[in-house]
């Protein structure tokens, strides 16, 4: 049984384009606001939560060039030619360099016990998993859990704000694409490189993760694409969607609108800042 | 022996009481009969699903009509419809909306069936379950699947069991909710025209055409 799955692991930031997109975010063109006095639409603008509609789906039909081009046959070819074995191992390492930031993360969001899970597995991956290449971390009780800034963010209180498509990055919005920047800032890997003349090696890792990430989804992005009604729709409901699983840690549930008995959406204050 | 039979009667006896306080304070029995018959349902429906779909040999068409028949006996298939339409549901003619439950059943029928073709023996475990207000209960369950490491996927089913028979309302995958996707896409295309029914009915056919076409 096929089922969909994103994992939004993997999105390196680079702080100028970052800042770029910002900007780009401000110029943009604005869709077009519904009539204010039809409350019904007016409700579904806000909860589609894109006023920069037009620009985003034409930065989102550009990155589809670029994925057509460039990211998708590359990994295909990763896929077809490296066999599992060594995927599992590339996946294992990038997720093992990860550590660092996952930690900041997790202490900033007062998780403890997470901050402590995520400290053995990397002591546990780098010594016992040869440099990261394996995992045996997770069969002694400490599984891998994701935390970006954006989610930290998140949980002091910061609303997502309107949601943005990156060039490149892919979906996002400001409060995520802040996150990026500061997750690329703080990961003690990438201030090594660029403090030693080695940013080849910041680039070379994002490039690699970046092939990581679309072999990993590519059957299921693939099925999305097959399947979906609007490519760029479906895909911004299941960024927003993925995003607020992963800021409650998966543990965010029940009474979430759904078709049922009746059509308002009945949330606790808790999930109606997370649904906003 | 009389003295000591006694004694036991009424610890037995306090032992009960104190049991029979615990189970009164905890939840109304009739949330929990409702969460166990949810998971049933989930358990049972799971199985049936696998024993139905998964035979590697059955020609498309026959999973097709195969599938068709376990969503329309244990989906709410018109209430998920209606839901995904919103607000452009009870502007429809009744003529618009038969017409669009015929779409969106052939539409999630012809997109959702692959799906099982490669499934390849995964067991779903039911992790618990949760009664919510109305008739309502959540399913909790996740499955280990090939090449996903080792972190199992997780999948809520929600369940509505308002007219006796319980049935689905939504699928919950890794916290994104299928009902609420397609209804962000269905929303998309009919804002883009303007709230007209016939270009959603259009994309509706020609994607659905277009994925058959595809096997």
């Amino acid at each position: 049984m096929k089922v969909l799955y994103a994992d939004d692991r993997g999105r390196a930031g680079w702080p100028v384009l970052g800042a770029l997109v910002l900007v780009l975010g401000l110029v943009a063109g604005c869709a077009t606001a519904p009539d204010p006095t039809d409350r019904e639409a007016v409700v579904e603008f806000q909860q589609i939560n894109d006023p920069g509609e037009p620009t985003n789906r034409a930065v989102f039909a550009v990155n589809q060039v670029l994925d057509k081009g460039v990211l998708k046959p590359a990994a295909g070819m990763y896929r077809h030619l490296v066999p599992p074995a060594v995927r599992t191992g590339v996946g294992n390492a990038l997720n093992n360099l990860r550590s660092p930031v996952i930690f900041f993360n997790d202490v900033l969001q007062g998780e403890m016990r997470r901050a402590g899970v995520t400290f053995m597995r990397f002591v546990i991956n780098t010594t016992i998993g040869i440099g990261g290449l394996g995992d045996p971390a997770s069969d002694m009780g400490f599984p891998y859990h994701s935390e970006d800034f954006g989610q930290t963010l998140a949980a002091w209180g910061v609303g997502e704000g309107p949601f943005v498509m990156l060039p490149v990055f892919g979906p996002s919005n400001p409060r995520d694409a802040v996150g990026l920047v500061v997750d690329f800032l703080v990961d003690p890997i990438n201030m090594w490189a660029n403090n030693t003349d080695r940013e080849y090696i910041t680039y070379a890792r994002g490039a690699t993760r970046a092939v990581d990430e679309r072999a990993r989804n590519y059957d299921l992005l693939e099925d999305i694409e097959r399947s979906s009604l609007d490519f760029y729709a479906t895909i911004r409901s299941l960024y927003r969607q993925r995003r607020v699983d992963e800021i409650g840690n998966g543990e965010t549930r029940g009474n979430v609108p759904g078709p049922g008995v009746t059509e308002t959406p009945r949330l606790n204050s808790e999930e109606v800042s997370q649904w906003k | 022996m009389e003295v000591k039979r006694f004694r036991l009667g009424k610890a037995t006896a306090a032992v009960t009481a104190f049991i029979l306080a615990i189970c009164l304070a905890i939840p109304p029995a009739a949330s929990a009969g409702r969460e166990d018959a949810a998971r049933q349902f989930i358990a049972s429906l799971a199985d049936r699903a696998i024993q139905a779909l998964t035979t590697a040999d059955i020609p498309r068409a026959e999973r097709i009509r195969r599938f068709r028949t376990l969503f329309n006996d244990h989906f709410a298939v018109e209430d998920i419809g209606k839901w995904v339409l919103g607000r452009y549901w009870s502007r429809a003619t009744p003529a618009e909306q038969t017409e669009y439950l015929r779409l969106f059943e052939d539409y999630i029928v012809a997109s959702y069936v692959d799906r099982f073709a490669t499934y390849t023996g995964e067991r779903l475990r039911i992790t618990r379950a949760l009664a919510e207000e109305g008739e309502r209960a959540t399913v909790f369950s996740e499955i280990v699947l090939p090449g996903g490491g080792k972190t199992p996927v997780r999948i809520d089913w929600r369940v509505e069991s308002g007219a006796g028979q319980p049935k689905i309302t939504d699928l919950v995958v890794e916290g994104v909710s299928m009902s609420t996707t397609l209804r962000s896409e269905f929303g998309s295309i009919m804002r883009r025209d303007g709230g007209k029914l016939d270009g959603l009915f259009a994309v509706l056919r020609e994607k659905t055409a277009a994925i058959k076409a595809a096997q």
